[in-house]
């Protein structure tokens, strides 16, 4: 669990598109002697066509297996779980405000490429400003085995993999994680020192790197704000004038305000 | 990132001077395979062979540099001799490794059986990494 911040701790989470980060107070990890899916198979059914980075087409031949050379269209995990949308397990409403979810996905075999678009069908993996787009097809934009997220509510994350062996192979997921329960300190002095780096914090820069509006709307619904701007050293006054007008805006994790 | 994963194959040769590649299987393969292509920017890592049959062989690994080649040009990069029938286990401290620098790299297990008609049965241990 090093790699996940503990009760108490300062959590940030730094969105690249945007320059602005979100800041929560963990105050506690509710699944903390839990921390394992072993989700299985990826939720990859027979019979599905997908391309190849060979520019041809493979039908997978079972449920769970990535043909040799192929890649997968965005995949969510479904559950039969009672969830609350039980196309994708990670996803939450925004009254689930007061929970996020820091997951580091583990896939089996490891050499297999993972890239996650966030939301769903937004490609963040960008060459050159947003010239050119990577991804588990191309030679730059992803991952092999493994990929951290923090799931944000009202967001849908969808993955992508690519096996580039000529092996089909037998697929497994496993997910660590941690169910924060969290709030967003209102101390704008305290925020400003969070982001620079003078309070301690854990910080996990999501990928996201180009902005997307339905995310952004996302995080307003939730949150009430978007994030906190960064902002350098020399820019203290101003920048805990903007925290205290943004923290007038931040809905309460406590089914405050909507 | 790294992947260990144990392959395995046999042959039935009928005679002696036969040769001929392996084909083979694995627990994390859904179906069998001729070759391992070497995923660009990856290492492949050959850490433990365990060779065994009932007549004597030659254990070979080839390599090629370009596996889309029409006619791929395999080169032997190791080889082992099972001089009578039974089990050879060789564990390598320092394993043979072969890089996927274009990604169209690939390695194979072949035989040349010395002996007479027999099974021949091989398993090795191979990493996939981009960690040195």
């Amino acid at each position: 669990m090093d790699k996940f911040a503990k009760d108490g701790d300062y959590l940030t989470v730094f969105l690249p598109a945007t320059s602005e980060a979100l800041v929560f107070r963990v105050r506690s990890i509710v699944n903390k002697a839990f921390n394992l899916i072993d989700y299985g198979p990826l939720p990859i059914h027979q019979g599905t066509v997908l391309k190849t980075i060979d520019g041809t087409s493979t039908t997978t031949s079972d449920y769970g297996v990535l043909p040799a050379r192929a890649y997968t269209d965005p995949i969510q995990f479904p559950t039969q779980l009672n969830v609350y949308d039980n196309t994708d397990m990670w996803y939450i409403p925004k009254e689930y405000r007061d929970r996020l979810f820091h997951a580091i996905q583990y896939v089996k075999p490891a050499w297999i490429r993972v890239e996650v678009q966030i939301p769903t069908g937004t490609i963040q993996n960008r060459f050159q400003k947003e010239r050119v787009m990577g991804g588990v097809e191309r030679d730059f934009g992803y991952s092999r085995g493994s990929i951290e997220v923090i799931h944000f509510p009202e967001v849908h994350y969808g993955f992508r993999y690519c096996n580039d062996l000529n092996i089909d192979v037998n697929t497994f997921v496993r997910f660590e994680y941690a169910e924060y329960k969290i709030e967003i300190p209102m101390d704008a002095q305290l925020i400003y020192d969070i982001l620079i780096r003078k309070v301690p914090s854990v910080w996990v820069s999501l990928p996201y790197s180009v902005e997307d509006s339905t995310f952004q709307s996302s995080l307003v619904k939730t949150y009430g704000i978007t994030g906190f701007p960064l902002r350098g050293i020399n820019e203290r006054d101003k920048a805990i004038r903007e925290y205290q007008s943004l923290l007038k805006d931040v809905k309460s994790v406590w089914g405050g305000s909507e | 990132m790294k992947e260990l994963i144990t392959v395995y194959g046999s042959a039935t040769p009928t005679a002696s001077g036969q040769s001929g590649d392996f084909t083979l299987n694995s627990q994390i393969a859904y179906n069998t395979f001729n070759y391992i292509r070497i995923p660009k920017g990856t290492k492949l890592k050959i850490w433990a062979k365990r060779i065994s049959g009932t007549t004597t062989f030659t254990f070979i690994v080839n390599y090629t540099p370009n596996i889309i080649s029409r006619s791929p040009n395999w080169t032997t990069l190791g080889s082992e001799y099972l001089s009578s029938p039974g089990t050879l286990e060789l564990e390598k401290r320092k394993p043979i490794i072969v890089n996927g620098f274009t990604g169209n790299e690939a390695i194979k297990l072949s035989y040349s059986n010395t002996g007479g008609s027999g099974t021949l049965t091989v398993e090795v241990d191979i990493e996939i990494t981009d960690e040195e």
